[in-house]
């Protein structure tokens, strides 16, 4: 028995791997929230609830798996050669304040859970969400191959969103490289998911199954579960039961670029997501009723086997240029949905500098379009036109200073177009001991209401680990049609400090106090807890 | 628009002609602050008498990394120059004096010292002793006294590390953290990309920098940062200043700023107005069917297709959005579907629809959308 073990021993301390410290970088954030949102009532003070929340972040980077380029790192050679990483983001977020945990009384009455009423709330009452997390392996065929696989984060074309699977970058020759990325989008309903990277518009995309009529073409759309005991059914929600919200929409994309070739970066890029239709809906989503149809499907070819959710060619160039000291950076972006058949999206600007002063002309377009299974899209029509001017002023010096100015146009398919436009201007300097002071105002008027206020901020940093700063804001708003309110004027005035604990620690406070006649004080105190922890190497 | 444009492209093609590749030229003061130089040389006379750098500057050629001290001693002047520290005055061609380097020396005071504070950087002088001096020197050769000015900017190492600029390749000249991101808080200062957006207007001016093809924000921001902000679960202050929580209304019916950069409409906006009590599933105290009790104003909306009656199609047809942060799909459908049951049957589909690009587009990619509200054959797609 002792040989065996001895043996055993011997073959596990042979076969035993070397061991490795990696290099890590972490950061960890505890934010504990507390504040009021108003529950509306048309008679008497409204009632405000209060939202308790606490958030903890993780975010880790785990550098140079495997020690693969540490040799080359102690020889002060550059990095070059396979070398792999983590990066992650974990998020749990909990919300356990009157908000989400409390109950409602509905006519009855009857009292539910407010999460049983509005299911969207359950986004935040214990969501674990893995808002990326990938292994990045850098270096390949000869420094020109980087792969990441795990969760990754994408380009849509215009912003930022998340799917599971792997993207490559490969730089192919010169300034030349292309892309290609595949995998399952993220949805509410992925594993530690968040609706956030989700396309929007789906909220009740298949919320309700249709039911056949007498004779074909005759049915019509209804809530799914309509067994479910349900006291009053215009307050009740079959959002748990929308099958098409769960299934796994695949996307893939490929991009072609040139980047930095002489001054100048050009992109061009495809991404399509699509998603197999459900069929069939019953016991085994949950549904306490007989298996049925949930599209229409009753004459040949009617239910499509999957749908397109996006479908998008996007392109944009930028330069960066000298002229005489001055620096002129154009650009310009468009996308065109392809399963809209529209340009949803473009702008073409270009940022001059001269000095410290920066001006930046720019005309942005704006087609609203959503998840291709949206009914939204058919809604949505007249595209919007802004023109902006915006002025930076930083020259390394006590003054700073920044204006915009712009004006929307709304195209309008059936009468004249109207406008909106506005400006904010804001002007700090830095003074004497730490301190720095802003004054800046904001006016804008047209379609949506008007608005017209200012704010001033003082701040004071006191050798580097003691921030403090205080802002006040006095805002009068008009005329917003929609809107519950036709005048008010609101004030808030928020303090906010930071102390550096020790070296990577440090406490964040935040009090702000809002006052207007509508709903008198309302109060929002955010506490931080901010940890990044950097072992030594 | 085409003036616009036109403007743009003139701008663009004057700026090309005139271009003369400066980005990066500046000498960053937080790579090189203020040096203190209280010494009298002149490179341009020594080099102009046929010696070469490394006769000075003797560890230059085997130095591996930035912070070596490559100032040259006293040690190699004596060389050529006759110094004796007993006699200061000596009187010698060429110059012995202490003053003569030295300057406003006094014997009875200690010399001043040079002061140069080494750059942050990763630098191997061993690995580019083929290329000459002046590659990365500049006019070394024209100046007296060599400053900052002779020292490489960033502009300078990427006319031969034409790839440098990548992201990739960020740490072959930065220091970097653990993690690998680089390090930009220094002594001196923090190392900010002048024209990517970093400035008083950060938080509009970011978009497109970090848009960009082969953009490099990640070479020293963490991804999470990003999120932080954009799909955060704490209200950005410098962001949605004052009681937003109050005025958001303005600018969501605007839609400027795009509120769906951070928040989705169908999760974010409806959850949290349904519990405010302004949704359409939820506890509400608002009834559209009550006038006494109506959220929206008169003439919102009907159950005819009178379209002074029904002002909420032009909100929808230009910001649907807004609606959605409140309204589910079924809201529309039940008077805009076209199936049987449905008395209304408001189509809001525009003039000409079924000819359009958009109609053939929207059906060939996705029937599902289309079964919303049309479910007899004689309903679907583009031609009937």
């Amino acid at each position: 028995m002792n040989r065996l073990v001895a043996a055993l021993g011997l073959a596990l301390l042979l076969a035993a791997p070397d061991a490795h410290a990696y290099e890590f970088w972490l950061h960890a954030q505890t934010i504990g929230q507390a504040y009021d949102v108003p529950q509306y009532t048309l008679a008497g003070p409204y009632l405000l609830l209060g939202r308790r929340r606490i958030t903890q972040t993780l975010a880790l980077r785990i550098d140079d798996v495997g020690d693969l380029a540490a040799e080359r790192r102690k020889s002060r050679l550059p990095e070059r050669g396979l070398r792999i990483s983590l990066q992650m983001y974990l998020r749990v977020d909990h919300d356990f304040g009157d908000f989400t945990s409390g109950q409602m009384i509905l006519p009855g009455p009857v009292v539910r859970d407010a999460l049983d009423v509005i299911p969207e709330l359950g986004e935040s009452v214990a969501a674990l969400d893995l808002m990326y997390g990938y292994v990045q392996l850098d270096g390949l065929v000869d420094d020109r191959l980087r792969i990441q696989l795990g969760r990754v984060l994408a380009d849509d074309g215009w912003g930022t969103t998340a799917f599971d699977g792997g993207a490559a970058q490969f730089q192919v020759a010169g300034p030349i490289q292309v892309g290609a990325s595949a995998g399952l989008r993220v949805r509410a309903s992925s594993p530690l998911g968040n609706s956030a990277y989700e396309l929007d518009g789906t909220s009740g995309a298949g919320c309700e199954e249709y039911i056949a009529g007498a004779t074909p073409g005759t049915g019509s759309w209804q809530l799914i579960d309509r067994n479910r005991t349900i006291t009053n059914n215009t307050l009740s929600s079959d959002y748990e039961y929308c099958p098409q919200r769960d299934v796994a929409q695949p996307s893939v994309g490929v991009t072609i670029a040139a980047v930095r070739a002489k001054h100048f970066s050009a992109e061009l890029g495809y991404r399509r997501t699509w998603s197999s239709t459900v069929e069939q809906v019953g016991p085994a989503q949950g549904v306490d009723q007989p298996t049925q149809p949930l599209y229409p499907s009753e004459f040949p070819g009617e239910l499509p086997g999957s749908g397109v959710d996006e479908e998008r060619v996007y392109g944009r160039v930028m330069a960066k240029l000298d002229a005489n000291g001055v620096e002129i950076d154009p650009y310009a972006d468009a996308r065109y949905s392809v399963v809209g058949a529209v340009f949803d999206r473009a702008d073409a600007g270009v940022r001059v500098r001269a000095g410290g002063s920066v001006i930046e002309p720019a005309v942005e377009y704006f087609y609203p379009t959503f998840d291709a299974d949206s009914i939204f899209n058919a809604f949505s029509i007249e595209p919007t036109t802004d023109l902006r001017l915006d002025y930076r002023y930083d020259d390394h010096g006590p003054w700073r200073a920044t204006a915009d100015a712009w004006v929307r146009h709304y195209g309008h398919e059936d009468g004249e177009p109207s406008l909106a436009g506005g400006g904010d201007a804001g002007i700090d300097r830095a003074i004497a001991g730490g301190l720095r002071a802003k004054v800046d105002v904001l006016a804008d008027d047209g379609w949506g209401g008007a608005r017209f206020g200012g704010g001033g901020e003082a701040a004071w940093q006191n050798a580097r680990d003691l921030w403090l700063r205080g802002r006040v804001i006095v805002l009068g708003v008009r005329d917003d049609d929609a809107s519950l309110y036709k005048d008010y004027v609101t004030s808030s005035t928020v303090v906010s400090g930071t102390l550096k604990v020790a070296d990577y620690v440090a406490v964040h406070a935040i009090a702000e106090a809002d006052y207007d006649a509508v709903h008198q004080l309302q109060m929002r105190v955010i506490g931080v807890l901010d940890l990044a922890f950097m072992p030594e190497p | 628009m085409r003036r616009i444009a036109f403007i743009l492209v003139l701008l663009a093609g004057a700026a090309v002609l005139a271009d003369n590749g400066s980005d990066g030229t500046e000498w960053s003061p937080v790579v090189y602050p203020t040096q203190r130089l209280p010494l009298v040389f002149s490179h341009r006379k020594h080099l102009a008498r046929g010696m070469q750098c490394i006769q000075c500057h003797t560890t230059a050629a085997s130095s591996r990394s930035a912070v070596d001290n490559l100032i040259p001693t006293e040690v190699p002047c004596r060389a050529c120059h006759a110094i004796e520290r007993d006699k200061p005055d000596k009187q010698a061609t060429p110059v012995a004096a202490c003053t003569g380097c030295h300057a406003g020396f006094q014997p009875d005071r200690p010399v001043q010292r040079v002061y140069l504070t080494p750059p942050p950087i990763k630098f191997d002088h061993s690995a580019h002793g083929k290329s000459p001096c002046e590659k990365c020197h500049g006019d070394i050769r024209a100046v007296d006294l060599a400053t900052t000015r002779q020292l490489p900017t960033m502009a300078s190492c990427l006319e031969c590390h034409t790839d440098g600029a990548e992201e990739r390749h960020c740490a072959d000249c930065h220091l970097t953290k653990l993690g690998g991101m680089i390090e930009t808080h220094f002594e001196f200062g923090t190392l900010e990309p002048r024209r990517d957006g970093h400035g008083p207007g950060f938080l509009r001016d970011h978009v497109e920098p970090a848009r960009a093809p082969g953009a490099t924000c990640t070479a020293c921001h963490d991804r999470s940062e990003c999120i932080d902000c954009h799909q955060g679960t704490v209200k950005p202050m410098d962001f949605h200043v004052g009681n937003y929580l109050l005025v958001h209304a303005t600018e969501a019916r605007r839609g400027t700023p795009d509120c769906s950069a951070c928040h989705r409409y169908e999760s974010f906006c409806v959850g949290c107005h349904e519990r405010a009590g302004l949704g359409t599933r939820g506890l509400s105290a608002f009834d559209a069917n009550d006038p006494s009790k109506r959220f929206h104003p008169q003439g919102w909306s009907s159950t005819t297709k009178n379209l002074a009656l029904n002002q909420h199609a032009q909100e929808a047809r230009r910001n649907i959005s807004s609606c959605s942060s409140c309204h589910r799909e079924e809201d529309c459908l039940a008077c805009h579907s076209a199936e049987p049951t449905n008395a209304v049957q408001a189509s809001p589909h525009p003039k000409d629809w079924r000819a359009s690009a958009q109609c053939r587009a929207q059906y060939r990619g996705n029937k599902r959308m289309c079964l919303r509200c049309h479910i007899t054959p004689t309903q679907m797609g583009c031609d009937w």
